[in-house]
């Protein structure tokens, strides 16, 4: 039985797996050694059966000394059914996982990947607790991805204002959230979503910077113009992006699941996974299955959303920090990342699934230089 | 199956099921999943009237030894519905996983092991009693169908009397009774795996007639993983009522056989 043991949780943070894959080497975890490996085929046809349910116990430290408790809970949510098309199912696992934080005594929940989207939309259909705050952990996960843009642009020596930045996905939450962080400070501003309305609704907001900002549907007509790439949601065709954008552009991948192979050779541009933060406390999850969700070389990561609820559950602040969609403003984003820095949260080192980013970047620019 | 054993079926079966449009194939189908229902309600009898011997409280016995009835009253109800479709259901109380459930039931009695019984009975067979039903009333024809369904239904009140019960017991010391959910889990559970595993398609239950039914209930519009996977939610969801944390349950279903 799980070791990690406390009467209440601090927090719960609300998950689902990216990929076949990684439930089957969850599974695998759980089902220990000595034990036949369950099929791929077995695993679809019982995973979506599973009802939401604490998978780990998690407890993580503050660099500040202290440490907070809670639970790692997962939605079930199948991994080829993380589309719009099953919103409804959906909505009902991540609604139940929401019940589940509740009866765990959660007080501050994070919905992380898909499961946001509730929180995004729909928070009349959440279940309400007077003792229980719900947040989308997006205000931090915009902060990550802006410090992983600042970071990779300084190690390849370019500055930020000379930069034409593409958002891919720009009208979610996330997207929006980065856009208006970086709007003032960049040369160009490239928007790219699928739906025009909540496009040109965005692009709106930024009437100072005249022509300085670009809205529109075409992903390759903008991938032309840009030099940094921001993917804030998943991409149905990531290949649309790659074979247009200029050699050397530098693309921070955000997407959950991830959109794009680690390297994309004939253009020399970096990639790296944005969004992602680190806990110099440490993260300790029973059963451990960080390794599984995390498969890379770089220890105590996790989703830049799911750690806004620790940092909430570490300030004791028990509030629903980020909510509705388009909310996320540059003041907000300086607030939760300046709460993360006080407990040692932040940027781990820039990386992909081949390994680190940054040494590409660093070769990159030594080419350019010679 | 043997062209003889199809015609036999087909002559003393077809006029009830053929005029719903059932072959004699489906039939056979019908009576094999028959076979399992009314053993394992039978079985269910036996084990409520062992509670009954456990129980001190008069009302308590009175109350298990109404559920022994009803569960009589449920293989009689089956085997009433296979009737009226020209099916003379087989019972085996010794049938391989059957009578290891039985087993496994008695031995936890003769230990004096009250909650574990009350988990192995009325929380573990009745949660795959009411999925695998629940499944099969959604593909089986006119009453046989509704049968399935009404019994489904009555078996889930047993599931959720005994939650009530169990809640509270757990309240009590959480760490003995999830050790003792635990060990009934790989007791009884471990068998039901076996039994509907998809993949263990001879399996040697000595409940149907020809060959093992398993591979054939796609046919009637069953599916197999279907029954393990509806059977896993509900036993869950019962475990999770109860206040057994979601992290042991997860590991104990994971380690099951497949």
């Amino acid at each position: 039985m799980p070791q990690i043991d406390f009467a209440r949780a601090d927090f719960a943070l609300i998950a689902h797996f990216e990929s076949w894959d990684r439930a089957a080497a969850a599974i695998s975890l759980l089902r220990g050694p000595g034990r036949p490996p369950v099929s791929l085929e077995d695993i679809r046809d019982i995973l979506p059966w599973i009802p939401p349910r604490t998978s780990s116990r998690v407890t993580v430290g503050s660099s500040q000394g202290h440490r907070v408790h809670g639970v790692y809970i997962d939605s079930f949510i199948p991994p080829d059914r993380l589309d719009r098309r099953f919103l409804r199912e959906n909505l009902v696992r991540v609604r139940e996982a929401a019940q589940y934080a509740i009866r765990e005594g959660a007080r501050i929940v994070t919905l992380g990947g898909f499961s946001s989207i509730l929180l995004e939309g729909k928070t009349d259909l959440l279940p309400s607790h007077p003792e229980t705050a719900f947040t989308t952990g997006n205000t931090l996960t915009a902060a990550l991805i802006v410090r992983g843009v600042e970071r990779a642009l300084a190690l390849a020596g370019r500055d930020l204002g000379e930069s034409n930045i593409l958002i891919i996905g720009a009208s979610g939450d996330v997207g929006s959230g980065c856009a208006r962080c970086l709007a003032p400070r960049v040369k160009q501003l490239l928007l790219c979503a699928r739906n025009p309305d909540r496009l040109s609704k965005l692009a709106s907001e930024f009437p100072s910077l005249g022509s300085r900002v670009t809205a529109d549907t075409d992903l390759r007509r903008l991938s032309q113009k840009a030099n940094v790439v921001i993917c804030a949601a998943s991409m149905p065709a990531s290949d649309l992006l790659l074979d247009a954008l200029p050699q050397g552009s530098i693309v921070c991948d955000a997407g959950y699941p991830k959109n794009l192979a680690a390297h994309f050779a004939p253009r020399e541009c970096p990639i790296f996974y944005g969004g992602l933060g680190q806990a110099s406390g440490g993260i300790k999850l029973d059963p451990d299955l960080l390794g599984i969700v995390y498969p890379y070389s770089l220890s105590n990561l996790t989703h830049g959303c799911l750690l806004e609820g620790i940092v909430l559950a570490m300030e004791r602040r028990f509030e629903s920090f980020s909510q509705s969609r388009g909310l996320i403003t540059p003041q907000r984003v300086e607030e939760i990342w300046h709460m993360a820095q006080k407990h040692g949260i932040g940027l781990p080192p820039l990386f992909n699934g081949e390994g680190s980013t940054e040494e590409h970047i660093l070769r990159l620019r030594q080419k350019v230089l010679r | 199956m043997a062209v003889a054993s199809l015609c036999s079926v087909y002559f003393r079966y077809m006029q009830p099921l053929a005029a719903r449009g059932c072959s004699a194939e489906q039939i056979q189908i019908w009576a094999d999943v028959l076979a399992q229902a009314v053993t394992g309600e039978l079985i269910g009898a036996l084990n409520y009237t062992t509670l009954a011997e456990l129980y001190q409280e008069p009302s308590e016995k009175r109350e298990a030894l109404e559920h022994a009835q009803g569960e009589r009253g449920h293989a009689a109800s089956f085997t009433a519905a296979g009737k009226t479709l020209g099916i003379d259901v087989m019972v085996n109380l010794e049938a391989q996983y059957w009578r290891r459930i039985r087993s496994s039931f008695l031995s936890r009695a003769k230990a004096g092991d009250l909650v574990g019984c009350i988990l192995a009975q009325e929380v573990m067979l009745e949660s795959f009693a009411v999925a695998s039903y629940g499944q099969v009333a959604e593909a089986a024809p006119g009453e046989l169908g509704s049968t399935f369904a009404r019994i489904a239904e009555e078996e889930g009140e047993h599931v959720d009397h005994a939650i009530k019960m169990l809640r509270a017991e757990r309240a009590r010391d959480p760490h003995r009774f999830d050790t003792t959910v635990h060990e009934t889990h790989e007791e009884i559970m471990t068998t039901l795996a076996q039994m509907i595993s998809p993949k263990n398609q001879d399996c040697g239950c000595s409940l149907c007639a020809g060959i093992c039914v398993k591979s054939s209930l796609s046919q009637v519009g069953v599916r197999l993983s279907d029954i393990r996977g509806a059977s896993l939610h509900r036993y869950l969801r019962s475990l999770d009522e109860i206040g057994v944390p979601g992290e042991s349950s997860l590991i104990w279903v994971a380690q099951l056989p497949v």
